[in-house]
């Protein structure tokens, strides 16, 4: 074995070390959630030093909590994390070099050979979740970039691991049952681990899903807006702010997940602004009540108003004090509904909407969803709403269904 | 062989080292869990409801429940609002005592005002009534306490001043469809024989304000004002 043929082995080992960790740290962090509480997210490319996302803006949050971060979702609470199968993966590779330079193998070019190729998974699934980071979730996180760096370093340790191993070396046939018994220790590695997950994650129970239920769901005051749906889709009701944040991720999460097509949504407005909305000290999101008149204003075009809002929060709650420069910034988009807005009407309206909340006693926060009348818990409207929603949608009525 | 057991060993300790960290973090969560489901419901989120401001004292509770009660507004009443015996009677209190509750109510309440013999609701006074209707936030009852000037009979301007309270809940019943409007709606019709407004509300919100604040023009007229009280 020759120096240089190593140092590609333990660059590659090196490259995998950095892999595991920031897999771990990322596996750590959705793991944390299972316990269904909110938790501050690591978002750093020195894992430990940075501080961590405790306010849930950073691209590490974003991306943890879009559909993309898990599989099988809609089977187990919060799914299989990617990350979990990441750290798997590397350590696998990690495990891998050790043992060429331990044996002084690492200018087997079989055993190189097989790294090139193992090497090449983490860089195929790195590609496609940086293209759905940037087109999908929109946003980068810091810990994946991690991960993506550490996938080409280890392909590019491996190939060059193989060319100085092959160089020189006669042809001879594949070792296909070396190949094989390698084959099947990284899936070991990866199942064992995502067993031992699935065994002993906690479970979800019928107490866990029981939030509630709407006592008054009727709209007597017709102040419910159509967001629209599927002819017979499931009824739902959602309580939201147009300005509030969580609002806007809430939306996006549901739209990813596939599953509010299947849901004919109402939305009720509850704009957490002491504007209009006497439950709240201070204005959470200043400006809502403006904005929220504006969605009630345009009758069939609210679901369209709404999007705008979302796609415009930040603006409009810069602007949100002034409410005059609100209905301006609306006028500007929206002009047929410029003469509804501040009216006594739809400011009637409006106050009905709040006091449809106070009928149902709702706690004083957004975004709550209601799925034939029964409340989806706060704590599933992130990594379990695929979950729960899908039995929420599939059974007719009652209470929850456990699971894991 | 002896390559063999070392990879043997690398194999298995490196996937204990990982399987054993990842069954700790579940672990972990899983007993974070099951220590929060075991104590307490933990933090509590408020919950929606009506207003019940500062200034909804025990007192002025139990003497707004009792005219309301007595008034046919609260649920279970048989009649619609109180003549001017009967607002005295149930608040038990002298007409500037009766006036004086309603002194906290300064930035929620208009005069809503009338010609003279006259209960018909002007374009002004229809926009201060839809204004101040509109402005319900979170409260519970709107009051309309209607009077008349003392000119002319007793009987007349209790007459008239019940026309004006009437006058003012059906313009509301016609403009806001609002199917609570029984519940919510307070009808109290003085007349000139009881608690008259003094000059002390001349700075209130009128829809005259352009008008002379004497006694007269004053009373003719018809308080509104949405509580926000809890009773």
């Amino acid at each position: 074995m020759s120096q240089p043929r190593s140092g590609a082995v333990v660059a590659l080992a090196l490259f995998a070390l950095v892999g595991t960790v920031f897999a771990a740290v990322s596996t750590a962090d959705f793991i944390a959630f299972l316990d269904r509480q909110v938790h501050s997210v690591t978002c750093s490319f020195v894992p430990g030093l940075g501080a961590p996302d405790t306010t849930g803006t950073s691209g590490c949050h974003a991306v943890l909590m879009s559909p993309y971060s898990a599989v099988f979702r809609a089977s187990t609470w919060g799914g299989i994390p990617i990350s979990l199968a990441a750290l798997s993966v590397f350590a696998y590779l990690l495990f891998r070099a050790a043992d060429l330079l331990a044996r002084r193998a690492a200018g087997d070019p079989d055993d190189t050979r097989f790294l090139v190729a193992a090497t090449l998974l983490p860089v195929l699934v790195s590609l496609a979740y940086f293209a759905i980071a940037l087109l999908r979730v929109g946003s980068l996180c810091k810990l994946c970039v991690g991960i993506y760096v550490a996938s080409v370093g280890v392909f590019v340790s491996a190939l060059a691991a193989h060319r100085g191993a092959a160089r020189g070396a006669p042809a001879r046939p594949f070792p296909w049952a070396r190949y094989a018994v390698a084959f099947v220790e990284g899936v070991v590695f990866v199942a064992v681990p995502v067993v031992l997950y699935l065994a002993l994650k906690p479970a979800y129970t019928g107490a866990m899903a029981n939030c509630g239920d709407l006592i008054h769901p009727e709209d007597r005051y017709g102040v419910r807006v159509p967001l629209g749906g599927p002819p017979g889709g499931v009824p739902a009701i959602e309580v939201l702010d147009p300005l509030c944040p969580a609002c806007k991720a809430f939306a996006q999460r549901l739209a990813a997940s596939g599953l509010g097509e299947r849901l004919d949504t109402q939305a009720v407005l509850f704009p957490l602004d002491k504007e209009c909305n006497w439950m709240v000290g201070e204005s959470l999101h200043p400006g809502s009540c403006a904005v929220s008149e504006a969605v009630l204003c345009a009758g069939p075009a609210a679901p369209d108003v709404l999007q705008w809002a979302f796609a415009n929060q930040d603006e409009l709650r810069a602007i949100g004090k002034d409410t005059k420069q609100v209905y301006d910034r609306i006028r500007q988009a929206f002009p047929d509904i410029g003469g509804c807005l501040g009216r006594p009407g739809v400011r009637a309206r409006l106050n009905r909407s709040l006091r449809w909340v106070v009928a149902n006693a709702l706690p004083v926060q957004t975004p709550q969803l209601f799925v034939r009348g029964q409340k989806v818990c706060e704590e599933d409207t992130d990594l379990g709403l695929d979950f729960v929603l899908s039995r929420l949608i599939d059974r007719p009525q009652g209470g929850g269904r456990t699971g894991r | 062989m002896q390559q063999g057991k070392l990879h043997l060993a690398l194999f298995l300790a490196v996937l204990v080292v990982l399987s054993g960290t990842v069954a700790w973090w579940v672990r972990a969560a899983a007993s974070r869990l099951a220590e929060q489901q075991a104590g307490a419901a933990g933090q509590a989120t408020a919950v929606a409801s009506a207003s019940d401001e500062g200034y909804c004292t025990g007192p002025l509770k139990q003497i707004l429940r009792r005219v309301l009660t007595s008034c046919g507004l609260i649920k279970g009443g048989a009649q619609r609002g109180c003549q001017p015996v009967q607002a005295r009677n149930v608040a038990a209190m002298s007409g500037d005592d009766f006036n004086a509750l309603f002194l906290p109510l300064a930035n929620r309440a208009a005069i809503i005002q009338f010609d003279q013999d006259s209960a018909e609701l002007g374009s002004r006074a229809t926009a201060l009534l839809d204004k101040a209707f509109a402005d319900q936030r979170g409260a519970s009852y709107f009051l309309v306490v209607s009077r008349a000037s003392t000119e002319g009979p007793l009987a007349y301007n209790r007459e008239l001043s019940r026309k004006r309270a009437e006058a003012v809940l059906d313009h509301i019943r016609s403009k806001f469809a609002d199917p609570d409007l029984d519940q919510e709606v307070g009808l109290l019709w003085l007349g000139a024989e009881y608690a008259q407004l003094d000059k002390e509300f001349c700075t209130w919100q009128r829809s005259r304000p352009e008008e002379a604040c004497t006694s007269a023009f004053l009373n003719r007229s018809a308080f509104i004002a949405w509580i926000d009280c809890r009773l």
